[in-house]
C-alpha cells in the first residue's frame, strides 16, 4: 500500500504534489503508481547505451516532466541533471547518474511496497 | 446582462495534448470541475481530432515534445488555418526558451511543467478563452459585413480611440453619399446595388492603404472616412469619384457626393464632425454641377442659424411673434376691380433676429414637420380676423391658408379646422385651403380622399404654385379643386418671355377644360392685368393691388370696396 507518510520519508514534496492534484489524496498516489508503468526508464537506458543522444533527451526530458508534477524529488534530480547534460549534449557521467535514477526508482518500490 | 460566464451552465471543452498519462491526468483533473476535458496523445492525433469539428474546443493544451508529430509542428499547422482563429493554443513547457519561441508562433500563452497550483493554471485558462471569445465576437462585429469597411459603432470607437491617442495629428470627417442609389437597387436590382456598394468600399479602403484612416458604411449608401491631416481630402474626394464612375456592371450611372470637414473641432465628439460632413454631403443634393462641398464657416453659420430657428419657434408662437399679413385678391373680369378674398403670409417678426424672412424658415419647418405648428397658427389668427371684419364690417372676407404635406395626413385635421371655424362664428366656406402641388406627388389616394372629404364638408381647395413642376395632367384631371393658382414665375416672365406667356396660356387652357377659375399671383403690371384678363383669369393676386400687409392695413382694402359696393348700388338705383 502506498501512502503518503512512505512517500513523505521518501523524500517527495508531498504537500506540492497535492496541490498539484487539486487536493486529490486518491489521485496523487494512483499516479505514483503509474510511474513504474513509464516506458521512458528502459528507453532512457537503451538510448544512452546506444549513444542516441537526441532519443535519449526526449526519453530524459519527458521523465523529467512526469517526475517533476509528482514531485518525487529522489529521482526528479538525477532525471534534470541528465536532461540538461543531454539538452548541451555533452560527456557526462551517464551512467553513474542512471545508476542513482533507477537506486532512486527501486527504494521508491520498496518505501511503498 | 452578462455573457455567458465559463462557470455557468454553457461549458467550454479543452483539448489536452500530452504523450504522458500523467500529466495528462494531472492537468485534466484540475479542469473538469470547469470545463469538458478530451485529451490526445499526439499533434497528428490531436489534429485529426480539430478537424472533425473545427469549432469543437475553446482552447488547446498543447505539450511540445512528443512522438509521431511534436507540438511545434501542430501549433503551426494550426495557427496557419484561419478556421482555427477561434482556439486558443497555450503550450505547456519546461524551458523559457520554448516559451519565447512558442509565442512567436502564435500560442496565446504558456505553462511550464511541473505545473503551478491549479488556481493559476485555471485561471489562465479562463483568461485567454475569455479573450478569445470576445476577440472573436469583435471580429465578427467589427465589420459590415457587405462590404468589409468598419461598422458604425466600431468605426466611432476607433477614432475616439486614436482621437485620443494621437493627440498631436488633427482629422479631416469625410461623408460620401450616392446620389439616388435606391434607384440602382429598384431599376438593377438589389444584388446590383450591393456590387455597387462593394465597389465603392473597395475603392475606399485601397486609398486608406496608403494613408492613415479608416472608413465605415453607414444607412446603407454612405460612407464615412475618418482621414489624418496629412490627407489631401479634395484629392481623396475626387479620386474616389472618379475610380468608382464606371464600375457598376450594368449602365447604372454611379454619382458620389462628398461632404468634407477638413481639420475638426476635436472639442467636438466624432459624431458631430460628420454630422457636419453630412450637412456639407446634403447641401449638394438637386447642385448637378459640383459633386464636393467643405463644411466651413458660412455653413456652420447657417446651420446655427437653423438650430436657432428651430429652438425658438415655440416661444415664438407663444409669445405672437408671427404676425399674419394679407395680401387682397380681387376679380378683374368686371369695369372695376372687387375686392374678393385674401391671402394669409406670414412673417416673423423675432424678438432679436429682427424680421425674418419666410424664404429662410418656411422650406426649413416644412423638412422637419416643424411647420405643422405655424400652419395651425396661421389657421386661427387668419379664422379670428375673418370673424372681426365680420363683425366690423358686416361682410366676409374669405382667407387662404396653406396646408402643408404634413398636415394632410394629421388624422384630426377636420377636427382641427372645425374647432377654429366655430371658435370664431365662421363657416367652411369662409376658409380657402391652398395645397401646393408638391403634395400630389406623395401619396396621391389618400390626398384624393383627405380632399374630397374636406370639399364635401364645404371648404374650398386651391391647388398652389401650379405649374411649377411636380404634378402630372393625369394627376390634375384626378383630383378634385376648386381653383388652381398659377405660379408667380409665368406671370413674372410673361412680357418679355415668349416661353412663360405660352405656359400661362397653357395653364389657362388646362383651367377652362377643368372648368375651374384660375388666380394669377405675382401680378405688378396694368399689362399683364390686362393681357390675363382676355385670356380670362378671373382673380388677381400682386403687387399690381397691394403688397401683404397688416389685418389694420388690410382694412383700408374692406373699406375701399363697401365704398365700391355702396356707389355700384347707387348706380344700379339710377
Amino acid at each position: 500500500m502506498i501512502t503518503l507518510d512512505a512517500l513523505r520519508e521518501y523524500g517527495a514534496n508531498v504537500d506540492e504534489a497535492i496541490a498539484r492534484c487539486y487536493g486529490n489524496e486518491e489521485l496523487y498516489l494512483k499516479l505514483v503508481g503509474m510511474v513504474f508503468e513509464e516506458a521512458n526508464f528502459d528507453r532512457l537506458k537503451e538510448t544512452i547505451e546506444a549513444g542516441d543522444l537526441d532519443g535519449a533527451f526526449e526519453a530524459a526530458h519527458a521523465l523529467k516532466g512526469v517526475l517533476g508534477n509528482l514531485s518525487l524529488t529522489p529521482m526528479q534530480t538525477p532525471a534534470t541533471e541528465i536532461t540538461e547534460h543531454l539538452r548541451a549534449k555533452e560527456d557526462a557521467d551517464y551512467e553513474t547518474l542512471l545508476k542513482e535514477l533507477f537506486d532512486q526508482k527501486d527504494r521508491l518500490q520498496q518505501v511503498i511496497a | 446582462m452578462e455573457r455567458p460566464s465559463q462557470r455557468g451552465a454553457v461549458r467550454r471543452r479543452v483539448l489536452i495534448v500530452d504523450d504522458e498519462m500523467i500529466n495528462r491526468e494531472i492537468l485534466g483533473n484540475m479542469l473538469k470541475d470547469i470545463y469538458d476535458v478530451e485529451f490526445a496523445e499526439n499533434g497528428k492525433q490531436a489534429y485529426e481530432i480539430l478537424c472533425e469539428d473545427k469549432d469543437r474546443y475553446s482552447l488547446m493544451l498543447l505539450d511540445l515534445l512528443m512522438p509521431v508529430m511534436d507540438g511545434r509542428t501542430l501549433l503551426e499547422m494550426v495557427r496557419q488555418d484561419s478556421v482555427f482563429d477561434k482556439m486558443p493554443i497555450i503550450v505547456m513547457t519546461q524551458e523559457s526558451e520554448a516559451e519565447v519561441e512558442s509565442i512567436k508562433a502564435g500560442a496565446a500563452d504558456f505553462i511550464s511543467k511541473p505545473y503551478k497550483r491549479p488556481e493559476i493554471i485555471l485561471a489562465r485558462c479562463e483568461r485567454i478563452i475569455d479573450l478569445y471569445e470576445q476577440k472573436t465576437i469583435i471580429s465578427e462585429t467589427e465589420r459590415d459585413p457587405l462590404t468589409g469597411l468598419y461598422s458604425r459603432e466600431f468605426f466611432f470607437e476607433y477614432v475616439r480611440r486614436i482621437e485620443q491617442y494621437a493627440l498631436d495629428i488633427s482629422w479631416n470627417a469625410v461623408v460620401i453619399d450616392i446620389e439616388h442609389f435606391h434607384l440602382i437597387n429598384e431599376i438593377y436590382g438589389r444584388k446590383e446595388g450591393n456590387v455597387v456598394l462593394r465597389k465603392i468600399a473597395d475603392v475606399i479602403e485601397s486609398h486608406l492603404d496608403d494613408i492613415f484612416g479608416m472608413a465605415c458604411r453607414i444607412d446603407a449608401d454612405t460612407f464615412y472616412a475618418c482621414l489624418s491631416d496629412n490627407i489631401d481630402t479634395e484629392q481623396f474626394a475626387e479620386d474616389i469619384i472618379r475610380e468608382t464612375e464606371g464600375i457598376s456592371l450594368t449602365s447604372a450611372r454611379i454619382r458620389l457626393r462628398v461632404g468634407i470637414y477638413n481639420n475638426v473641432d476635436r472639442n467636438e465628439p466624432p459624431e458631430t464632425w460628420f454630422d457636419h460632413a453630412k450637412i456639407a454631403c446634403n447641401h449638394l443634393r438637386g447642385d448637378y454641377a459640383n459633386q464636393v462641398a467643405y463644411y466651413d464657416s458660412e455653413l456652420h453659420k447657417k446651420q446655427v442659424y437653423h438650430e436657432r430657428l428651430i429652438s425658438d419657434i415655440d416661444d415664438s408662437i407663444k409669445n405672437r411673434d408671427f404676425i399674419v399679413y394679407y395680401q387682397p385678391k380681387y376679380a378683374i373680369q368686371h369695369d372695376t376691380p372687387q375686392l374678393k378674398s385674401a391671402e394669409a403670409l406670414i412673417r416673423w417678426d423675432h424678438p432679436e433676429l429682427g424680421m425674418i424672412s419666410p424664404g429662410d424658415f418656411i422650406p426649413l419647418f416644412e423638412k422637419n414637420g416643424l411647420i405643422q405648428k405655424l400652419d395651425r397658427y396661421v389657421w386661427e389668427e387668419a379664422c379670428r380676423q375673418i370673424g372681426r371684419w365680420k363683425d366690423k364690417f358686416g361682410i366676409t372676407i374669405p382667407v387662404s391658408v396653406n396646408v402643408s404635406r404634413i398636415d394632410i395626413y394629421e388624422p384630426d385635421l377636420e377636427d382641427c379646422l372645425f374647432k377654429i371655424l366655430d371658435d370664431n362664428g365662421i363657416q367652411s366656406s369662409d376658409l380657402m385651403l391652398e395645397i401646393t402641388e408638391s403634395a400630389y406627388a406623395d401619396n396621391a389616394a389618400r390626398l384624393i380622399e383627405v380632399i374630397d372629404h374636406l370639399r364635401s364638408e364645404g371648404f374650398l381647395i386651391e391647388m398652389d404654385d401650379f405649374g411649377s413642376g411636380y404634378s402630372s395632367l393625369n394627376m390634375v384631371t384626378t383630383l378634385p379643386i376648386d381653383v388652381l393658382k398659377m405660379d408667380m414665375k409665368f406671370v413674372r416672365n410673361m412680357l418679355n418671355d415668349d416661353k412663360s406667356l405660352k405656359l400661362v396660356e397653357l395653364v389657362m387652357d388646362i383651367a377652362k377644360f377643368l372648368k375651374v377659375p384660375v388666380v394669377a399671383e405675382g401680378v405688378e403690371e396694368q399689362q399683364q392685368l390686362d393681357i390675363l384678363r382676355d385670356m380670362g383669369c378671373e382673380v388677381i393676386q400682386g403687387y399690381y393691388f397691394s403688397k401683404p400687409v397688416t389685418s389694420e392695413e388690410f382694412e383700408t382694402f374692406i373699406e375701399k370696396e363697401l365704398e365700391r359696393q355702396h356707389e355700384q348700388e347707387g348706380g344700379d338705383l339710377k
